[in-house]
């Protein structure tokens, strides 16, 4: 059958496994960030919008975000290709998907310029 | 040239196929849960991006979604949170060594009971250790979050 598919499906597998890996050192970081502080001054206001306007915890922050999404999205794609397959629904599905992923990465960033100052 | 149509393929078992038990041994569980917490942390993870958004309405704003937040029940979704994300992480790493081939031990003759000889004592330590790691997580993070 041609394919109509960018990557292979072992390609992007070995994406979900890389992005998976990196998301736990990133988050990591994360929660060890709530973590040198007492849990309830780590989500004052003050403390928030200060983490914010570090530019490398910002950059953690938006890996974060891409991380998760690309390695969640992705995954929900592996479960519903699992649950049915035909071309219709596999395009449906990635198109969704990739979508859903996009919407969440722009809106987190949004969050993140805003906070920052930037925006 | 006109495409030859494939046949669909359909689980038709579908997600009543995940939940029926009657079928459960280590791997199956260890799947099942793999799934259950990713969807599960992917919600948490849309839920926590909306959540942290309202900081960018002002201290208002963000002080009243944490009252939402900051309750018992908040807290134990939090520890539901803590228990999912360390076993989908463990066991995820288990996955990725197991498809890489580490782990499997040599291919064996399929004799009686008809043991898989890739579901050995390393496989099964692993998901043993993603459910004990989950669990000493959870507990630390009760210990935070409700200051025991």
């Amino acid at each position: 059958m041609e394919s109509h598919t960018l990557l292979k499906e072992s390609q992007i597998m070995k994406i979900h496994y890389i992005t998976g890996i990196a998301a736990i050192f990133v988050v990591a970081v994360h929660i060890l960030m709530r973590l040198v502080v007492p849990f309830e001054l780590s989500l004052e206001y003050d403390y928030i919008i200060a983490n914010y306007k570090n530019l490398v915890y910002v950059l953690i922050l938006e890996s974060i975000l891409v991380l998760i999404s690309v390695h969640g999205f992705n995954g929900v794609r592996i479960i519903l290709l699992e649950l049915r397959q035909s071309r219709a629904w596999e395009n449906m599905v990635t198109v969704v998907t990739i979508s859903a992923m996009i919407a969440l990465i722009a809106y987190g960033t949004r969050t993140i310029i805003l906070a920052n100052g930037l925006g | 040239m006109k495409e030859i149509e494939q046949p669909t393929r359909n689980n038709l078992e579908g997600i009543g196929g995940w939940l029926n038990p009657s079928r459960y041994g280590w791997e199956r569980i260890s799947y099942w849960f793999q799934r259950l917490t990713g969807v599960f942390l992917l919600i948490y993870f849309i839920g926590h991006v909306y959540e942290t958004s309202t900081i960018v309405n002002g201290q208002n704003a963000w002080e009243s979604f944490l009252e939402l937040t900051q309750t018992v029940w908040g807290h134990l979704f939090l520890i539901m949170v803590i228990g999912a994300s360390t076993f989908h992480s463990a066991n995820g790493i288990r996955l990725v060594f197991t498809h890489v081939g580490i782990g499997l031990g040599t291919p064996g003759r399929p004799d009686y009971p008809y043991s898989p000889a890739s579901l050995n004592y390393r496989q099964k330590s692993g998901i043993w250790i993603a459910l004990i790691l989950s669990a000493v997580a959870m507990y630390y993070g009760f210990n935070v979050l409700f200051g025991v």
